[in-house]
């Protein structure tokens, strides 16, 4: 398959996982956060951490949209799904995400109008064919997805579309990735960065891990080969004394990003004061809010959206497996009371999500094959 | 493949883009018809990238182009040889 078997080729993999042997320090134990949720799961799907020696230890960061969201968010949705002639749209796997007591899918059983969309530009076009009804997008997602959102609003705007609304949840990476090296939970020796978000914001805001935290950084894409080449220019990066950003996946990642995403999202965001992440708390600066150019379409203006903060459920780990402190089947009710059929918390529910991904791949301990 | 379903997960949630080929441009609405490599079709938001031509290969995430897809073999982003002796089977 173009652009996908070359990056799988076993016999580059296997030279790549002995180049990465010959660069480790085997007195050292090594600690990588892979940031993105694509790669946690291209990780295990494809047996990359097999092919690693034990002392290199890949921890799982908090680059999944879905998990990241608060059960509170989930109710605001849920309460304008269920808003008289709504048309709720979200994406697939936001309907499955637990509220305090049902998900959007629960809601929809109940008689709400949730309907799954691929893009934004689904939503906006269910809204222009249904002119009569109110059509909220729930948009979540990094800055991957966040210019998506940003062009249907533009468009919404130019067409005049006014039975259109998003209900912006859109966060950003850099500050839980601040959050997290400011936390004493967590030393971490480098970073896989997450490929997509940089192909919009570029490989430059990640030169604070370096600049400031002296930890090297590999932007990687997503196939197995990307992600062991991703590891051997961390530790050798480590290797050397060397603390820098490099760019794996620069056949697609431009160092400055994509100039047109960052204007129009410039153009249609600005950033909300503080956000509420799952399992890190508030961070400050972390998400985006429809910009006051755009109000006319912030469902959280046009609807009473209830904004109570609920309490994750006390038996569900999710806060710690975001922030990489335990393993996902190190949390009590992995693979017992939750499982992809019945998350309970939202790192089982999308497959990016690290307890989805240990679950489907079979990884139900720690103990793994070292090659 | 670029389906958002809840029960096999969902490519948009999961940062997931795909390599898709222009088919058919539509400047006036920045839109053009894209075929994925399992030749599924679809309509694709191009104004982050334009200008693109037919045959060009985007790549694809939530319905928008967000980059091209750049023909690269693999271990090309590495600023120093990573693997000597697999080298020579990178074309």
């Amino acid at each position: 398959m173009k652009f996908v078997d070359e990056f799988r080729d076993a016999e580059l993999g296997r030279a790549l996982a002995g180049e990465i042997l010959a660069a480790v320090d085997p007195r050292r134990h090594y600690k990588i956060m892979e940031v993105c949720g694509g790669h946690t799961h291209s990780i295990y799907k494809y047996g990359v951490d097999d092919l690693l020696p034990s002392n290199v230890e890949l921890v799982h960061g908090p680059g999944c949209p879905v998990c990241v969201i608060p059960m509170g968010r989930v109710d605001d949705g849920i309460a304008l799904a269920n808003e008289p002639g709504v048309i709720f749209t979200c994406f697939g796997d936001m309907v499955r995400v637990p509220g305090s007591d049902q998900t959007l899918l629960d809601a929809k059983a109940r008689g709400a109008d949730v309907r799954i969309v691929y893009s934004p530009l689904d939503a906006l076009r269910i809204a222009k064919q249904n002119p009569e009804r109110e059509v909220v997008f729930f948009a979540i997602g990094f800055e991957t997805t966040a210019p998506s959102t940003a062009l249907t609003l533009r468009r919404a705007k130019a067409e005049k579309v006014k039975n259109f609304s998003v209900m912006c949840s859109h966060v950003t990476i850099v500050p839980p990735l601040r959050a997290l090296l400011e936390s004493p939970d967590l030393r971490l020796d480098g970073f896989i960065g997450p490929g997509h978000v940089a192909t919009v914001v570029g490989a430059r805001p990640f030169q604070f891990l370096p600049d400031q935290y002296g930890k090297p950084v590999a932007i990687s894409g997503f196939e197995p080969l990307d992600l062991l080449q991703s590891v051997l220019m961390v530790l050798r990066q480590l290797a050397d004394g060397r603390a820098e950003v490099e760019n794996q996946y620069a056949r697609v990642v431009p160092w400055e990003g994509n100039l047109r995403a960052l204007e129009i999202m410039d153009e249609v965001f600005a950033l909300r004061a503080h956000f509420e992440w799952r399992g890190l708390g508030f961070i400050s600066q972390s998400a985006l809010r429809l910009s006051d150019e755009y109000a006319e379409w912030d469902a959280e203006l046009r609807f009473s959206v209830p904004g109570v903060r609920v309490a994750d459920p006390k038996a569900c780990q999710c806060g710690e497996v975001l922030k990489g402190v335990i393993k996902p089947w190190e949390c009590k009710v992995f693979g017992t009371a939750c499982t992809p059929e019945r998350p309970i918390g939202t790192c089982m529910v999308s497959p990016e999500g690290a307890c989805a991904a240990y679950y489907n791949y079979g990884r139900f301990a720690r103990e793994r094959e070292v090659a | 493949m670029t389906e958002c379903v809840a029960d096999h997960g969902c490519i948009t949630c999961g940062d997931v883009a795909i390599p898709m080929r222009v088919a058919e441009i539509d400047h006036r609405r920045c839109l053009a018809l894209c075929e994925s490599v399992d030749g599924q079709r679809e309509s694709v938001e191009i104004a982050l990238v334009e200008p693109v031509r037919a045959g060009e290969w985007l790549l694809v995430h939530a319905g928008t182009a967000l980059s091209r897809a750049a023909v690269q073999g693999p271990l090309a982003g590495a600023q120093e040889p990573l693997v000597a002796a697999g080298r020579e089977a990178v074309a």
